[in-house]
């Protein structure tokens, strides 16, 4: 029976949508995939060394365990974020004679090789590795790979079963952030214990049996928990939750762009799929973070400015670049009304230029790094609204994937942002800022670079009726081959 | 209202409609019956501009529906569920489509309550989202949406599938009420013989994209159109 399911996964795993994609993109994929591999074979291998130069006279492994729980918390952080869980594909196997407890089997097991679990292997490996050269004893660095590894595997069942769990989401995240704060400041390190704990793991390598013990019954909770679910009314429907109609009816003031912006907001608010969008850009806000805290980087003001129009242009990017494919699931039914292309687009601009400001108002505190970096950030704030977010538009325009609204986007099998098209488009997002900033920059000074910035937003401001215009256009034009790509099934 | 002339459409040389001429009046109530791949839909959505026409064109009332967009605020249409939005109540849907056709929250309620024997207390302060509905419910509010805003045209593909027996029976008769009274152009395709006679004053079977039977309804019309697809079944 196994050996049919792993035939039926082969299948839906080579005639997905994204294998029928282009060669160029197949080319692209496979690049991204070696790159980001490579990265965690190169991390994994180099760990050792790291943690050896960082803190010379403590033993690496040491130091390693040290930060584990992080890397632990984090994990399962983004397993809640971005893991699918498969029990949707459960539906058709109900009604044919397999055993229930072989086709949960199954599933379980094909969770546990996910993506997701692959990639603590790719830096958790070679770690080993790099310590088995070094000469320390293969029992203790088995036990305590094995052990990792049932940790890993411990949070994906983790994750099956509190996955519905707000709750335990924001807790988490509370925890982390509780936790990372704490070991900040040196109040309280969670790194210690915890980090002790490992190294005695280490020391006694028959330890190792605790986690796995932890995941057996792990493993049977999650599958009694399944079995429990598995019927039509209960885990493999979805849970149809009662709404409130809310009263938006205070967007009137936009006037004939109204009834778009009611919509809109309803769209972001009430779809798993936008809002893991809104999470996202809300992330964008720390991306300064990792170029202003670095001197080298203070040398490079060019690359600042890109750092400041990503911190405000999160939302704008990530939103902006699947316009239409937002409206994707009904395109067909607003093609048939009489609405204009250009009350549809200036909403969308709208909600973009509204998460530019609170963006901004967000990125305050990095008033810390001094008036010249906000002064930065407001620059590109503006360059955001006024021009990046034609761009964007123009990109979204020419990119015609259909997206499910209430389904999560799956790590690495989302495809929607590669093509071709798309990715020239958002070069000049990436180096338009760059450019607008270093020549003036060199010219004449810094404050020149930023008014260049911020100049070339205004200019898209005050003529954006031709810009609108222009987008519009392109619309129309595509019309048909939009129509006929939302249509198609995925 | 709807003139069609030497309309031919064609997948990868596959040709899936070919309409030489076919005209229909307005207010009448026309029916469009045909198997699978007849191409019903392909000329609800020519109608309707949502493809191509291959060559030929569809005037509707006067306006070359390929080239320009006048003839959207006199149209509306339910072709399938993708035409609900999912993430809204049925009511703010209907305030939306309302929006779009020009219509204030007003006009659209004292449609709706029209409807309260149709909607059978299953649509309207149900706190649901569309996209949570069943089939048939969601039908029901996708029909209803397209009567919105006073249309002249009216396009509706496959009304009575998923419908329970006392909508189907509902819905005849407010299409009747439309074409009859209130002079409105309805174009509906079913694969349901019986209720398209019920309904319809004049039926066009289609046959691999081509007309092939344009008649009048009388109380004949059932028996000819059973006896037309059991032939066509045996063969």
């Amino acid at each position: 029976m196994f050996k049919k399911f792993l035939s039926l996964e082969w299948k839906q795993f080579r005639r997905a949508s994204y294998f029928k994609k282009g060669l160029a993109i197949k080319i692209l994929m496979a690049f991204i995939v070696l790159y980001f591999g490579g990265i965690a074979l190169a991390f994994g291998a180099g760990v050792f060394f790291i943690a050896k130069k960082a803190i010379p006279d403590v033993d690496p492994i040491e130091t390693v365990n040290k930060f584990l729980i992080f890397w632990f918390l984090f994990d399962l952080l983004f397993r809640y974020f971005m893991q699918q869980l498969p029990v949707m594909n459960v539906k058709p196997l109900m009604v044919i004679p397999i055993k229930r407890s072989t086709v949960i089997h199954f599933l379980l097991g094909k969770t546990s090789i996910s993506f997701f679990n692959i990639l603590p292997l790719f830096i958790f490996i070679p770690f080993s590795i790099v310590m088995l050269f070094h000469g320390y004893p293969v029992l203790n660095v088995l036990g305590w790979f094995v052990s990792v590894v049932a940790i890993t595997l411990c949070l994906n069942f983790t994750n099956f079963l509190v996955n519905k769990n707000n709750v335990v989401f924001y807790s988490i995240l509370t925890v982390l952030a509780v936790f990372v704060g704490l070991e900040y400041y040196n109040i309280f390190k969670i790194s210690e214990p915890i980090g002790n704990a490992f190294n005695v793991l280490y020391n006694n390598p028959y330890i190792a049996i605790l986690p796995i013990g932890i995941l057996v019954l792990l493993y049977k909770a999650t599958f009694n928990f399944i079995k429990k679910g598995f019927y039509l009314d209960d885990a493999v429907s979805k849970k149809v939750k009662e709404v409130n109609a809310t009263d938006l009816s205070w967007l009137n003031r936009f006037g004939s762009v109204a009834p778009f912006i009611k919509n809109d907001v309803k769209l972001i608010w009430r779809n798993v799929r936008p809002k893991q969008v809104m999470m996202m850009s809300f992330m964008f806000l720390f991306y300064g973070l990792f170029f202003f805290t670095q001197d080298t980087y203070r040398e490079m003001p060019a690359l600042l400015a890109f750092a400041s129009m990503f911190i405000t242009g999160g939302f704008l990017i990530s939103f902006g670049q699947l316009v239409p494919s937002w409206d994707s699931e009904y395109y067909k039914m607003l093609m048939s009304q009489n609405i204009p292309y250009k009350q549809y687009l200036e909403s969308k601009w709208y909600l973009m230029v509204f998460a530019v400001i609170i963006s901004f108002i967000l990125a305050t505190p990095y008033i810390y790094f001094g008036w010249d970096i906000y002064a930065m950030i407001a620059a590109g704030a503006v360059f955001n609204v006024g021009l990046n977010s034609f761009i964007t538009l123009f990109g979204g325009a020419l990119n015609r994937v259909p997206i499910e609204l209430n389904v999560k986007a799956k790590a690495f099998s989302n495809t929607n942002g590669f093509n071709p098209v798309q990715l020239l488009i958002s070069l000049p997002k990436v180096f338009l800022p760059m450019i607008l900033f270093y020549i003036p920059y060199k010219l004449i000074g810094f404050n020149a670079g930023l008014i260049t910035i911020a100049l070339s937003g205004v200019l898209g401001i005050v003529f954006r009726k031709y810009i609108f215009n222009f987008i519009v256009n392109v619309y129309k034009k595509g019309k048909y081959k939009t129509i006929a790509a939302f249509s198609e099934k995925k | 209202m709807i003139k069609t002339s030497n309309l031919i459409k064609t997948y990868n040389e596959v040709t899936v409609l070919n309409i030489e001429n076919l005209e229909i009046p307005k207010g009448q109530s026309f029916g469009l019956v045909g198997n699978n791949g007849a191409g019903k839909t392909t000329y609800f959505s020519l109608l309707l501009d949502l493809i191509q026409p291959t060559t030929g064109s569809i005037k509707s009332k006067d306006v070359l529906v390929s080239e320009s967009e006048d003839w959207k605020p006199f149209t509306s249409a339910f072709i399938d569920e993708s035409f609900l939005i999912g993430y809204l109540t049925a009511e703010e849907y209907f305030y939306f489509i309302g929006e779009l056709r020009g219509q204030n929250k007003q006009d659209v309620d004292a449609l709706l309550a029209q409807f309260e024997d149709f909607f059978h207390d299953e649509i309207l302060n149900k706190k649901k989202y569309l996209r949570d509905l069943s089939k048939g419910n969601q039908k029901k509010a996708g029909i209803v949406a397209a009567l919105i805003g006073n249309p002249e045209v009216i396009i509706l593909d496959e009304p009575f599938a998923n419908l329970d027996p006392t909508t189907q029976i509902r819905l005849k008769g407010i299409i009747k009420d439309l074409a009859q009274t209130k002079g409105v152009t309805v174009l509906v395709s079913s694969h349901d013989l019986l209720h398209v006679t019920d309904v319809c004053e004049r039926i066009v079977v289609l046959e691999k994209g081509e007309v092939i039977k344009d008649l009048a309804t009388n109380p004949e019309t059932l028996k000819e159109l059973e006896a037309h697809f059991s032939g066509v079944a045996e063969v």
